[in-house]
């Protein structure tokens, strides 16, 4: 009779133990299995494998390697080259944000306008997004010689691949026609959530446009820009086809922009160790790029909720 | 009457650098290797010889397969996992989800050339080099479909509490509620997670080249930088009618589906 | 939707299938793998028919790029997939050499004797061969004679100097086309110029590597010379704009011989000279590129083994179709025209036969790539109308003097 109970006692518990909360717990680890399991099998796995290879020296070639602690990080604190490249990598994302963010909302404000066609402008500024980087960097390389399209077409023109401002210049001009289309998509697309009750009550108020769109429509697309900014600010500081194929980092150093250095490092110089050295400072300085955006929200993002 | 004209004149002007370089990039390759130089807006000479010579020099057919099936089979993986991650991290509570979530969003800071060494020796340790497995499973499962759950969640979370409410009433368990409710209602999220995906896929150019050695397996942005003379030098006609054949079919799907493609990704959400 | 997952897995195994596939390759006979860097067709049928013959293993060739060939390379070796043997540009020739990354040769060789010492110099340490020089290739330069007697200027011959050769080419410059090219310099690969300031004896650094060549008064005189005739004279094209020789846009290109069968259907008339003299005199500079074998390849026996086939004398007499061999029996003018159809016999004597035993190899030097990168960078102020050519050669050794110290 107690064996029996106790039997039944513990069925009891056993279902007891699997409850709604229970059940619903494990269907959510199963869900996000997958993503975790990639997560930490091609992402953090990897960055470990790159942080420890930062701390060896590692001779391809030779088939050596030998663990030198620090040495590559006191390495990365003197080192001049890495000086420059740091200057190019803040005028090159700095100059990059703030063109694709202005274009972007300036595009969309513009297709935001009552008129007929702006589907097919939409499809037209749309369009360079969904072209192959490769074909567009290729393009865009030789339209921008001295004697390419570009001189053609305005008469005339600077060599802009081979002037040290000219250079770093164009590198952001190409990544932001490739990529703006996206932003001003999802401007456009928050655009058209703004109630247009606010902007007649502003007119009557005899607000003029600058100070709607001032008081207004910025604030009412904060959450966007902020999205957008994040986004675009992390994607600058991965931009490397396109100095690869136009500029190869020159002239001199002026387009050598972290990634860059980076890939010169580890790959045609075979400095794997100092490679991954400068990795995990480029992690470390988009890891903290978007904390102090993100952190920055409660500030100039309205309406949080 | 006056303002429209001037905004259609300041949009037909800004437009000119978003659609000169891909109008020329097809009317050159329809040039000869004489007048690629010249730099005329429409060929004097029609040539479409670079066109076979696209095929003879490369098994593109074979290439272009290979991105095609590549980029489908990513972008299902894709919408899957990041469906399910994106709506476990959205709507369901279970303990250490936040820090979960965090740790899954660090694949979105870190470039690919950071960890590529690292992925090589461990597909090479596999035996999976020269494959396309390397380019399948690692856009699934890491970083690049980091941000399709980004999106997915940020979607999930704007349906209304209810939702899992009636589901339960309705005797559906949690499971049940993702994928007969909350699946369905999320094609403009999942949409933009499509286009996304396929064209990050479709535009991978690092990692095949790291992964791949033979021609029959290359894809078409490794392909394109394979039009070559036997001395390195580019064959621009040539690479560039490859690059529109890349190109156009991509341009022509938009443009019918346009207002599928710009509205998903309006809808995502993102906007807050 | 609802069939979104199993059409997912059912999409994966066709995959995995497809891929699948195509690695059933080989079964059987041993398998070696060789990295090149041509495409060519002409050149992969001559190779696979060679390989052919060889009965112990099954042999591929696979083509990476040129100009990512040694990156590739060494990332595929990091990675563990590297081939079995591969080809190498003389400028990595030291780092591989060096390295220890390669098997040694001399014994596997066919009459190693009488390869010319001034080709295997570079591969060789401690007396071991560790690549075979395929490929010796000298410099020469094309000359679009009708462009030249259109500008008035008489056809040069041998002999020839630099102020010669400048001057012609500005006066062609002059009448719309463009001058003298130096092959594949495009003011950014600085190698291919030593062609020019080997012709006043200038050196990028010292015979045994340690010391900055150049802020030295030979270099800053070649590279004076230079810069004057490009900004000047104009009798160079300018940093970026790219002229085709080939299409007949230029009075002359240094090349190269190989190169020859770019003018197969050429529009216009040329000939071929040796380099011009400099102030320091006659000189020649050659090209190269070696094979070697992977000393890590689990196969590296077999390799070496399939490397003395591949270049033993009957098919080194096959490769001298393209690659120009390191064989003095074979360096000879009947068996460089045969696969030379293009070029006149005295054509042939003069730059490649006479131009081998004494050429000076491109230079090269340990830890190449970061060396001319660095160069490069220091040296574009250089390409600008007003440079101070002393200040920028002199900023040039600052940067790469602690790299030749290593």
């Amino acid at each position: 009779m107690a064996v029996l109970t106790a039997a039944k006692a513990g069925s009891r518990s056993a279902s007891r133990f699997w409850t709604v909360r229970r059940r619903d717990n494990l269907v959510g680890y199963l869900l996000i299995a997958p993503q975790l399991a990639g997560s930490v099998l091609f992402v953090l796995l990897p960055l470990a494998l790159v942080g420890w290879f930062s701390l060896n020296e590692w001779n391809v070639l030779a088939g050596t390697f030998e663990y030198v602690g620090l040495d590559n990080y006191a390495r990365l604190a003197a080192d001049p080259a890495l000086r420059d490249s740091l200057t190019a990598t803040a005028i090159f994302s700095a100059g990059l944000v703030t063109l694709n963010l202005t274009l972007a909302l300036l595009l969309a404000v513009l297709l935001n306008q009552k008129l007929r066609g702006t589907v097919v402008f939409r499809a037209l500024f749309f369009s360079p997004v969904l072209v192959s980087l490769v074909a567009w960097t290729i393009v865009w390389q030789f339209l921008l010689q001295p004697n390419g399209g570009i001189n053609a077409l305005f008469g005339g023109g600077p060599n802009w691949l081979r002037g040290s401002g000219t250079a770093m210049l164009s590198v952001i001009v190409v990544q932001v026609i490739k990529n703006v289309g996206l932003n001003m998509v999802l401007f456009l697309a928050a655009l058209q959530g703004v109630p247009k009750q606010l902007y007649e009550a502003a007119q009557l108020d005899g607000a003029g446009a600058w100070t709607r769109f001032r008081r207004i429509t910025v604030p009412l697309i904060s959450p966007t820009i902020l999205l957008t900014s994040i986004i675009t600010v992390v994607g600058s500081l991965q931009v490397f086809a396109q100095i690869a194929v136009l500029t190869q980092g020159g002239p001199g150093t002026s387009t050598t922009v972290l990634v860059y250095y980076l890939y010169q490092q580890a790959f045609p110089f075979h400095h794997f160790g100092y490679g991954a050295t400068i990795s995990v400072l480029l992690f470390l300085i988009v890891g903290a790029l978007t904390l102090v955006q993100w952190r920055m929200r409660r500030k100039w993002v309205h309406l949080e909720t | 009457m006056r303002r429209k004209l001037i905004l259609y004149a300041v949009l037909c002007v800004l437009c000119v650098p978003f659609v000169f370089p891909t109008w020329w990039m097809i009317t050159t390759s329809m040039k000869p290797i004489s007048e690629v130089f010249d730099f005329s807006l429409i060929p004097q000479v029609w040539d479409l010889s670079s066109y076979a010579r696209v095929f003879e020099m490369q098994p593109f057919g074979q290439q272009y397969l290979n991105s095609l099936y590549i980029a489908a089979v990513v972008t299902a993986g894709t919408m899957a996992v990041a469906a399910m991650a994106g709506y476990a991290f959205a709507r369901i509570r279970f303990p250490g989800q936040n820090v979960l979530f965090v740790v899954v969003l660090v694949g979105l800071l870190i470039p690919s050339e950071v960890t590529i060494v690292p992925l090589f020796q461990m597909f090479n340790r596999l035996g999976l080099i020269n494959t396309h497995w390397p380019l399948i499973v690692v856009p699934i499962l890491g970083a690049p479909s980091v941000l399709a759950t980004f999106i997915m969640r940020q979607f999930f979370l704007t349906l209304p509490g209810e939702l899992e409410e009636a589901a339960r009433v309705d005797g559906l368990g949690r499971f049940g509620t993702f994928y007969r409710v909350a699946l369905p209602l999320a094609r403009p999220a999942l949409g933009a997670v499509a286009i996304f995906t396929f064209l990050h896929s479709w535009n991978l150019y690092l990692e095949p080249i790291v992964y791949l050695s033979t021609p029959d397996m290359f894809t078409l942005p490794q392909a394109l930088t394979q039009f070559v003379d036997a001395y390195g030098g580019p064959l621009w006609n040539v690479q560039l009618a490859a690059a529109s054949m890349t190109a156009v079919p991509i341009l022509v799907v938009f443009v019918l589906a346009q207002r599928h493609f710009i509205e998903g990704l309006a809808h995502t959400g993102l906007k807050g | 939707m609802r069939a979104l997952i199993p059409a997912v897995a059912l999409l994966t195994l066709a995959a995995a299938c497809g891929s699948g596939a195509e690695q059933t390759a080989q079964s059987g006979p041993a398998t070696l793998r060789m990295s090149i860097w041509t495409a060519n067709e002409d050149h992969l049928k001559l190779f696979n028919e060679i390989a052919a013959g060889y009965t112990k293993a099954k042999v591929t060739f696979e083509s990476i790029p040129i100009d990512s060939y040694t990156t590739t390379l060494t990332t595929q070796i990091a990675g563990g997939k590297a081939p079995d043997l591969a080809w190498i540009l003389e400028g990595s020739a030291p780092d591989f050499v060096e390295s220890g990354a390669l098997a040694p040769l001399s014994s596997k060789i066919q009459n190693a004797a009488e390869l010319a010492p001034a080709a295997t110099r570079l591969w060789q340490k401690d007396g071991e061969l560790y690549a075979y020089p395929f490929s010796t290739s000298p410099f020469g330069v094309f000359v679009n004679t009708d462009l030249l007697r259109e500008a008035g200027k008489k056809v040069p011959a041998k002999g020839w100097t630099w102020q010669e050769a400048m001057d012609a080419a500005a006066a062609v410059a002059k009448k719309g086309k463009a001058g003298l090219i130096v092959g594949d310099w495009d003011y950014k690969n600085w190698t291919n110029l030593a062609t020019l300031w080997e012709g006043w004896g200038a050196k990028a650094w010292s015979e045994d590597g340690a010391t900055c060549g150049f802020n030295q008064p030979p270099m800053v005189e070649a590279m004076t010379f230079l810069h004057k005739s490009i900004f000047t004279d104009k009798a160079l094209p300018g940093p970026g704009e790219t002229v085709d020789f080939y299409s007949g846009d230029a009075a002359m290109i240094v090349t190269q011989i190989s190169r020859a069968s770019l003018l197969k259907d050429a529009t216009f008339d040329w000939t071929l000279l040796p380099l011009p003299h400099g102030p320091a005199g006659e000189y020649s500079v050659i090209g190269q590129a070696g094979i070697g074998v992977i000393k890590k390849s689990p196969n590296a026996e077999l390799a070496a083994d399939f490397l003395g086939y591949f270049t033993n004398a009957e098919n080194s007499a096959k490769l001298a179709q393209y690659f120009p061999p390191a064989r003095t029996s074979q360096l000879n003018v009947e068996t460089l025209a045969k696969s030379n159809p293009l070029l006149k016999p005295e054509q042939l004597q003069a730059v490649v036969i006479d131009g081998i035993p004494n050429g000076v190899v491109k230079p090269s030097h340990k830890g190449q790539e970061e060396l001319i990168q660095t160069a490069r960078a220091a040296l574009d102020p250089l390409w600008q109308p007003g440079a101070d050519v002393k200040a920028v050669l002199d900023g040039v050794c600052t940067k790469i003097q602690p790299l030749l110290g290593s």
